[in-house]
């Protein structure tokens, strides 16, 4: 089962890896597209989560 | 009554009015999904509630509008048949691919899993749902991804070549149709300008709330992720759309020309009109103000490349009409005796100006006797109509500015927890929000207007592209788009500002 | 055969397929908008009976934003030719579909009983239209439509707006809407309980024997309508171009088909069995049963319409050989190659992800679920 599951994931990441060439080499931008909104939607989130962190210290702090 | 004329009028302005109304609700769309995909991303890393009434809230309001995008998205697809069925046909073997791998790859996920995303919270896990909400994101953009590859064949023709045998363009190679810098520069562009709608919506409607002490946890946290999504989006958005006027602008002299008010070409480097007031009649500006010199390396980034004014850009055109006017009395001959080698051959001679001469036949129908003064009106047509043009750039580079800057201030007041204490932020937020809608529909307006007098720049002129209707067609549907449509803004936008008023169930969200 | 008629033959098999995946899944929703009032009496039970499609309605209308992709890039000239022509039937069939969306999002997001019975009827005539439209022009494709195309190809329709609904396609459009609303009160017994389910029970029936008496009806008016004959100048893996051919129009032409192959005639019983035994399941409550059968029902009935008209996908009436048929009103080789590949990739994902959606969202829906939802329609 658990070799299964390593073949799935290995095979999942040569096709990632594929397209990411593929991508890169003639689509650029959107290739800028995918790591952009990836970015984006990370530090939107990390912001959010930053914001109770700064809470939870001022609370503390008092 | 075929009145072509009247019938194109009224088909180009059907077809206007309904692709910038449903261009109202695609951007929130295409924003708001990957808002509520980031928003729910924190409520299933740390799993605090807060997060998950607002994926709840924002996403009853991204309901509404997401239903009116469904609505108006079918119109568009019926359109082309309907009203522009010649472009349909002519383009059909290239332009309905990127189509039906929409429907096939996007809308289906997008359409599926959003009904998943509003009912299935209790049914499955948090993290499948996190990937439901992913999914719904990411089918809404490769929805844009596809329409817009459909929408730049028509900007800068990539992949394609016009057979005679079936007198229609032919696909000659999916990669490049897909690959073409057009199709990606415009994607980008397009898609995180949707962002920045997102987030300018959020983050108006948020400091609305804060602004009047409601619902202050919420409205917080919504605030600060809206201004962050927004601020690099809009970072994204502006150089993206400088790439893409660098495409555009080589691709199409004429809508470049229009854009920049350049009537006529002189030497380089030429100066940039900040302020101009072009008259089309007269060929000229009747005022403007110049920053010298920056126009060149502004476009061409260099200092020495001649950009084509409206003057040279005419004068190319009518050599090109005049080449071209072989290749379409050949096409004539082949379309009743299709292997008749003569006519192959001259087509084959002159096929690379055969749109020109297309062009041209609106205003010379017998393109075996063109007179000069044929010549001089068709290439005015050549140029699209360049104050609409030339003013639709400068709000929407204005408005992406403002934006930035407003979402710099705010991302920075934000993130030092100083945004209440900065009241003015939150007051002016939700005047904002018309902001990005106003950017993005000047936007579809220099992209289209400026591709005119062609459907397919440079091969299927306009006017040769509508169908053959009659006028009292075109009336009648004109006035039920109208009526329609009317009544739908207005149910729209009573929800929706009922929605905001009453915003999230409180006590639904116990404290974390 | 050569590889461009083997991909035109393909690509005619796959819009048959996309236009019954339409039929079967945008059929059942407009099915139940159709009956949405007499389904439920109560505001309760139409919530109820709204949500069991809820999560699914705009999943199955990708069916036919697709087959309009599908038709658009396989079939352009019949795309262009089609919703020009039909230009009105075309806008009518839009506009009532547009509400549909508005419908399921907007109606139960006020309290009012007049909002709500103002939706409720937008949603009759968003289910009940369209359907008889899909109907019509199917029926009207049979007939033939009065076009031809100048030197460009420019296609010019020359009928009246008010011929598109003649007895015959009326008669086409009835048989689709019985067919909708049986398949929908088989979806609606699915997920629902009570007087509900005994509603839909009643209706379902009905729907599937009035469809079959309009089938046959249908069968026999066919027989003597006026059908189409290529004689001359088709070739199969030629060009995509409609001028060039010789068609003659013969009565009862639409049964040469049958006679030449008779192995066909199973397609048009394969209609009559899977429908009385889907009234039958129905009757006896096997519902689920009863819905896979009037999918096998819409699959013989749109295959009975292909196999009668096959090459014809939609003939000229006033110039009859400029119709449009499989040979020559497809895309390139090119493109039919490159779509066919999206879609042998993508089908078989996106019939996964659609079962897996039915699938978690299975189970009856009451008023009562309805009420503690905060987002149901």
């Amino acid at each position: 089962m658990i070799v299964l599951r390593i073949l799935l994931y290995f095979v999942i990441s040569l096709v990632t890896l594929f397209l990411v060439i593929l991508l890169g080499q003639r689509g650029a931008w959107y290739f800028a597209w995918v790591l952009g909104t990836v970015m984006i939607v990370l530090i939107a989130a990390a912001g959010g989560a930053l914001l109770d962190a700064q809470e939870e210290a001022k609370h503390n702090g008092r | 009554m075929h009145d072509l004329q009247t019938v194109l009028v009224l088909s180009r302005w059907q077809f206007a009015a309904t692709a910038l109304y449903h261009f109202l609700f695609v951007p929130l769309t295409l924003g708001m999904t990957f808002l509520l995909a980031a928003m729910e991303t924190v409520y299933v890393t740390t799993g605090r509630q807060i997060y998950k009434d607002m994926v709840r809230f924002w996403g009853k309001l991204f309901a509404i509008n997401f239903a009116l995008g469904v609505a108006t998205g079918l119109t568009m697809e019926f359109q082309f048949g309907t009203n522009w069925s010649q472009y349909s046909r002519f383009v059909g073997d290239v332009f309905g691919a990127p189509l039906a791998i929409e429907g096939l790859m996007a809308f289906f996920l997008e359409s599926t899993f959003v009904g998943l995303m509003f009912f299935g919270w209790d049914r499955m896990s948090r993290g499948k749902h996190l990937l439901i909400t992913y999914m719904v994101a990411l089918g809404s953009n490769l929805s844009a991804l596809w329409i817009l590859i459909a929408n730049s064949f028509m900007q800068s023709p990539h992949g394609a070549k016009f057979d005679p045998a079936t007198m229609r363009l032919e696909l000659t190679s999916f990669t490049d149709l897909i690959f073409s810098h057009d199709a990606q520069a415009k994607f980008v562009h397009t898609s995180i300008a949707g962002y920045v709608t997102a987030a300018m919506f959020v983050a108006g409607i948020s400091g609305w709330y804060m602004l009047r002490n409601r619902h202050m946890e919420l409205a917080k946290r919504s605030f600060r992720m809206a201004v962050l999504f927004g601020v690099f989006a809009s970072i994204g958005v502006i150089s993206l759309g400088d790439a893409l006027g660098f495409i555009d602008g080589n691709a199409q002299p004429a809508k470049l020309a229009a854009m920049e008010a350049m009537w006529k070409t002189k030497p380089p480097p030429v100066g940039f009109n900040v302020i101009a007031f072009p008259s089309q009649k007269q060929q000229r500006n009747l005022f403007d103000i110049q920053i010298p010199r920056l126009l060149t390396p502004l476009v061409t980034r260099t200092m020495d490349t001649v950009i084509p004014g409206a003057d040279q850009v005419e004068k190319q055109a009518v050599v090109r009409m005049k080449d071209g006017i072989p290749a379409v009395l050949a096409l004539k001959t082949l379309s009743a005796d299709p292997t008749n080698p003569a006519a192959l051959a001259q087509f084959r001679a002159h096929e690379q100006d055969m749109g020109y001469a297309l062009l041209l036949e609106r205003y010379a129908p017998d393109l075996t006797a063109v007179t000069p003064a044929d010549y001089q009106r068709a290439a005015r047509a050549v140029i699209p109509d360049v104050p609409v043009i030339f003013w639709s750039f400068r709000v929407m580079v204005l408005a992406g500015f403002v934006m930035l800057l407003y979402l710099g201030i705010a991302t920075f007041c934000s993130m030092n927890n100083k945004v209440q204490e900065r009241r003015w932020l939150l007051k002016i937020a939700p005047w904002l929000i018309p902001l990005p809608y106003i950017a993005c529909e000047a936007g579809w307006l220099v992209a289209e207007m400026g591709r005119q007098p062609w459907t397919v720049y440079g091969v299927l002129p306009t006017w040769m592209s509508v169908s053959t209707q009659s006028v009292g067609y075109m009336v009648f549907s004109l006035a039920g788009f109208v009526l329609i449509y009317t009544a739908f803004i207005a149910v729209e936008a009573y929800l929706m500002l009922k929605f905001i008023r009453k915003g999230p169930d409180e006590g639904a969200a116990p404290a974390h | 055969m050569e590889l461009y008629a083997i991909l035109k033959i393909t690509w005619w098999l796959l819009l048959g397929v996309l236009l019954i995946g339409l039929a079967v899944m945008v059929g059942m929703d407009m099915g139940i908008g159709a009956a949405l009032r007499y389904f439920g009496r109560t505001d309760g039970e139409r919530r109820a009976v709204l949500n069991m499609i809820g999560p699914h309605w705009d999943g199955n209308q990708v069916w036919f934003i697709l087959g309009g992709g599908a038709v658009f890039a396989a079939w352009p000239t019949i795309y262009a030719t089609a919703f020009s022509g039909l230009y009105v039937v075309m806008l009518l069939l839009l506009w009532s579909m547009i509400i549909r969306p508005l419908g399921f999002e907007y109606r139960s997001k006020l309290p009012s009983p007049s909002w709500r019975n103002v939706w409720d009827w937008g949603l009759f005539v968003s289910g009940l239209l369209p359907m008889v439209i899909f109907g019509a022009a199917m029926g009207n494709m049979l007939q033939g439509v009065p076009f031809h195309f100048d030197w460009k190809l420019n296609s010019w329709y020359t009928g009246s707006f008010i011929s598109l609904f003649n007895p015959f396609a009326i008669l086409c459009g009835l048989m689709s809407l019985s067919l909708a609303l049986y398949q929908g009160s088989a979806m609606v017994m699915n997920r629902g309980e009570g007087a509900v389910r005994e509603r839909a029970r009643r209706l379902g029936v009905w729907g599937g024997l009035v469809a079959l008496v309009l089938f046959t009806i249908g069968g026999f008016w066919v027989a003597r309508l006026s059908g189409y004959v290529v004689t001359a100048g088709d070739d199969p893996a030629g060009p995509a171009m409609p001028l060039h051919k010789t068609v003659e129009v013969a009565q009862g032409a639409w049964l040469h088909n049958f006679g030449a192959h008779p192995v066909l005639w199973l397609v048009p019983v394969l209609t009559y069995v899977s429908i009385l035994l889907g009234a039958w399941a129905l009757r006896r409550g096997w519902s689920h049963f009863a819905w896979w059968l009037g999918a096998l029902g819409w699959v013989g009935t749109i295959g009975t319409v292909g196999a009668a008209m096959f090459p014809f996908m939609m003939p000229s009436s006033s110039d009859p050989s400029q119709s449009l048929t499989v040979w020559d009103a497809s895309s390139s080789q090119m493109t039919l190659l490159w779509m066919l590949g999206w879609t042998v990739v993508f089908v078989p994902i996106v019939l996964v992800y659609t079962s897996w959606a039915f699938w978690v969202m299975r189970g009856k829906v009451t008023a009562a679920h309805v009420e503690g939802d905060d987002h149901a329609y």
